[in-house]
């Protein structure tokens, strides 16, 4: 394997009409590492990786997939390269078993067209096991994907990605809408993709989610690159400062104290 | 059934040692609780309880005539009620259905119907014209579904202005090209046969499309003995299958262990021999008598055999709860003998502009006892879960109360129906009550998944549905000598029937076993989900439409061969009827959810409700109040199920 990240990205913006979306970011991700995203809303983190999936094109900079620039009209397109997105809304189905949304797209079949059925016993074995590897024991996958925990889905939705070939893996706020205890079962399912080899885009608002598992942080404020850091170039602290927009996060910490020492 | 014989114990022994540690979340779900989840299960008992109650009000549903009937109508609006659930649970609707019935059958016939004669038509083969009409249907379909993907627009819009011009350009063309509001006919072609030298396929598409088969004309002397074996066995199955289902299997038990149901199997053909040879009703006590012996033994020779023994049964409780389900049931019951009671069973008149006197109290009395039984048997669940005793007890009582109304019904009845068949068949389901409660008593439960277990009691369960599927087939299209003689009215069945299964049976597959199927929920379910993950929605979302015009067609064409003239209006209207099917055989109308088979089952309850109402001397222009308050009913109903089945699972 080359030096040559798997993916790189230079100056990329993106415009709605007179609307400046993101703007100026550079970042890269490497096999097996993971490079975080981190930002408040609004910040473009959505555009962000719309961009790197395939939703939305981007409209200046360059983006080079192992080397070579590309640009993708398509999701199925980035998916086709090895890009998948694990979006926040999860990209599941609530009322279809657990297999049925693992498989959706790419269900293996038995048979000869146009007499071709899924192979269900295969699609529920993989599916078990897939979770298995990542450490959730689903005990019947025909479970409606509506009825599993947060962390749950996550899973399901991650090791999805992971068995269908993904290179590149972007997790879209994976730990937003979790509890303490789920969103570190989450965490260690991002470490486990990137010690199975594949690049990691890990997006959050999350200092402390992102720090642990981070080798690299890109943050964005209002459309903008705020720095793009290796995990040695930067503390926790600088990063959940630089993230809330440096200065102002410092005046609402002496608004803070003066408040709490006020009641004394 | 190999798998299942190999090493079947050891494997069923290790398999249930894990899954009683397996997952702490998972409730286990009895038997009746997962098939009480199904989409479809809720509109198959409406089914069963709206023919009932036709058959107990009025004379001819019954019979093989009134099934002939009910069969015809459900069929042409089953195969598209079907296509149309697919839609839905695709997450779209299509107004233009059925105007598109109409439009279809008229294009095929403008396309066959000869230039010569009067104006207008193209003369065509319709080995030529069929193929052509359908190309029209596909392009209808993708016209549809190309417009909804296209603009966004709900396919509501879309396709309220395709039915418009559907509407529209059949009575346009009509008049333009033949000069009147209909179009046909197609049984010039085997006229004109002669003349022309050929009937342009007219006979041999006649056999696919409009071939019938009449009863009356086909006698089968050892039709009864078939019948006979096919419904035992097929009882004797299903009776298995749910042992297997509900009981927890000893683990050394292997298949030689259900030799136990053999001796109550002797039993039962002791009593369906004593049946048989007696007519009178002291015999069909007799019979019933025997039947529930071997029900009892069977249900117990079984389980002695193969299922592990109750450790304890609790001892007898009551509470408020339980008592009040069980006082209002009684009360209701009671309600019900009081108003067949207080008429005179030899009277039989109109007493208002709707009912006969008779018919009435068959309604109060069905009607109250259907009432009464659903509120007894919630206090049963009540008592269950009180204790497995008090469960058992309050469920023989029931059983026992069963087969006193049953006595009551003999003695009460002026009609044969009520003095023979119902009250046979209420001994049979009091005996059948009364075994549950003791087999249920005396062995366990299984409270853990065992999926060898379920798959070998659902195998079997199923064989014995169709078995007796089978036995009643064999006893609808078959009659004996003494029948005929007895002036049976005659009953035909078209290939129509068929085509309704057939398609039924082909998009059930296609949406369980499929790519296309599990695209279809997901579409249905989760559009953006779908899209993002690769699954091509806008494509699947076009062939849907394409399925339901191609249906549009294939009723089109069905309607041409029965009629063989179409008037311009036909069919304009009828995809509400779809719908309601669609819903009432629990298709969620805002799509990801729904039942191809539960849609068949509500196109079988509209058409009894059609039929229904006029045989029993009602007035059918009462059929859209019964239709509204079936549509509202079972949309509650399928609500309630499905917060269930989502709470379950």
């Amino acid at each position: 394997m080359s030096d040559t990240p798997l993916l790189e990205l230079e100056d990329i913006g993106k415009f709605y009409g007179n609307i400046i979306a993101l703007q100026g970011v550079t970042t890269e991700v490497q096999a097996g590492k993971v490079t975080c995203v981190l930002g408040d809303n609004g910040a473009g983190k959505s555009t962000f990786i719309k961009i790197l999936a395939g939703v939305h094109q981007h409209d200046a900079g360059e983006f080079r997939l192992e080397g070579k620039p590309v640009t993708f009209d398509s999701p199925r397109q980035a998916l086709d390269n090895g890009i998948a997105a694990v979006y926040q809304d999860l990209a599941m189905v609530p009322l279809m078993s657990v297999w049925r949304n693992f498989f959706l797209g790419a269900e293996p079949t038995k048979g000869v067209w146009p007499l071709q059925w899924i192979d269900k016993a295969k699609a529920k074995a993989i599916a078990k096991e897939e979770m298995a590897k990542m450490g959730i024991d689903i005990r019947d996958t025909e479970q409606a994907v509506g009825t599993l925990s947060g962390g749950e889905r996550q899973s399901v939705a991650i090791a999805r990605a992971v068995y269908f070939g993904a290179k590149v893996l972007i997790l879209d706020e994976p730990t937003s809408a979790l509890g303490v205890k789920q969103s570190g079962v989450v965490l260690r399912y991002i470490v486990e993709a990137a010690k199975r080899g594949l690049g990691v885009i890990f997006i959050t608002h999350n200092p402390r989610h992102a720090y642990p598992v981070g080798d690299r942080f890109l943050i964005l404020n209002r459309g903008e690159s705020m720095g793009n850091f290796a995990k040695d170039e930067i503390t926790i602290d600088e990063l959940t400062q630089l993230m809330a927009g440096g200065a102002e996060l410092e005046e609402l910490q002496d608004e803070l104290k003066r408040a709490i020492s006020g009641d004394d | 059934m190999s798998d299942v014989t190999i090493d079947d114990s050891a494997a069923g022994a290790i398999a249930s040692a894990q899954d009683e540690v397996a997952d702490e979340r998972l409730v286990y779900q009895g038997v009746f609780q997962r098939l009480f989840i199904r989409p479809e299960v809720g509109a198959t008992l409406a089914a069963a309880s709206i023919w009932i109650f036709f058959w107990a009000v009025s004379g001819p549903f019954g019979l093989t005539g009134g099934a002939s009937t009910i069969l015809d109508v459900s069929s042409t609006l089953g195969i598209m009620a079907v296509a149309v659930s697919m839609l839905m649970i695709g997450g779209e609707f299509d107004l233009s259905a059925g105007a598109a019935t109409g439009a279809l059958g008229i294009v095929t016939l403008l396309l066959v119907r000869d230039i010569t004669g009067d104006m207008g038509g193209a003369g065509l083969s319709l080995w030529v014209a069929l193929p052509l009409s359908f190309i029209v249907a596909m392009g209808l379909g993708w016209f549809n579904g190309t417009m909804v993907n296209r603009t966004s627009l709900p396919s509501f819009i879309v396709t309220l202005g395709s039915f418009f011009i559907i509407v529209g350009a059949k009575l346009g063309f009509a008049k333009l090209l033949v000069d009147q509001i209909q179009v046909g006919k197609l049984d010039d072609l085997a006229i004109a046969a002669d003349d022309r030298g050929g009937d342009k396929g007219y006979a041999f598409f006649d056999r696919i499309f409009g071939a019938e088969w009449d009863r009356n004309s086909h006698i089968w002397e050892a039709r009864d003995a078939f019948y006979t074996i096919a419904i035992v066995a097929g009882l004797v199955l299903l009776f298995v299958g749910l042992h297997e289902l509900y009981f927890r299997r000893r683990k050394e038990r292997g298949l030689v262990s259900l030799a136990g149901v053999l001796p109550g199997v002797a039993v039962l053909i002791a009593g369906i021999l004593i049946l048989h040879n007696t007519d009178d009703t002291g015999g069909n006590a007799l019979g019933a008598a025997v039947i529930g012996a071997a029900m009892l033994v069977g249900s117990v020779g079984l389980c002695a055999m193969r299922y592990s023994r109750h450790p304890g049964i609790g001892s007898l409780g009551s509470s408020a709860p339980m008592l009040k389900a069980l006082g209002a049931g009684v009360v209701a019951v009671a309600l019900a003998v009081v108003a067949a009671l207080s008429f005179d069973p030899a009277v039989d008149e109109d007493i208002t502009f709707l009912v006969t006197e008779q018919g009435l109290r068959a309604i109060l009395f069905v009607g109250l006892s259907m009432i009464g039984a659903v509120l007894l048997l919630v206090g049963q669940s009540r008592a269950r879960s009180i204790s497995r005793l008090t469960g058992s007890v309050v469920l023989a009582l029931i059983g026992i109360g069963v087969a006193a109304m049953a006595f009551f019904i003999r003695a009460e009845s002026a009609s044969p129906k009520f003095r023979g068949q119902v009250f046979s068949i209420m001994l049979a389901v009091a005996a059948a009550i009364v075994v549950w409660s003791i087999a249920t008593t005396l062995f366990e439960e299984r409270r853990f998944i065992d999926a060898r277990a379920d798959r070998f009691g659902q195998s079997v369960a199923i064989a014995g549905i169709l078995a007796m599927v089978v036995g009643v087939t064999i006893r609808m299209l078959w009659v004996t000598q003494v029948e005929l003689d007895r002036g049976i009215p005659p009953a035909k069945f078209s290939v129509r029937i068929i085509w309704f299964f057939v398609f039924t049976a082909a998009c059930t597959w296609v949406l369980a076993r499929t790519k296309f199927g599990s695209w279809v929920f997901a579409v249905g379910g989760n559009k953006d989900a779908a899209r993002q993950i690769g699954v091509p929605a806008a494509r699947t979302k076009t062939q849907l439409f394409m399925l339901v015009s191609g249906a549009a067609w294939l009723v089109g064409v069905l309607l041409a061969f029965r009629l063989n003239t179409i008037q311009a209006n036909t069919g304009d209207g009828e995809e509400f009827e779809y719908i309601i099917a669609a819903v009432v055989g629990g298709t969620m109308l805002t799509g990801g959810y729904g039942s191809t088979f539960g849609a068949a089952i509500g196109a079988v309850i509209m058409a009894m409700a059609i039929q229904g109402l006029p045989s029993s001397r009602w007035n059918s222009d009462w059929r859209f109040v019964f239709l509204g308050a079936i549509l509202l009913l079972s949309v509650i109903a399928n609500n309630y199920i499905r917060s269930k089945a989502e709470a379950i699972r």
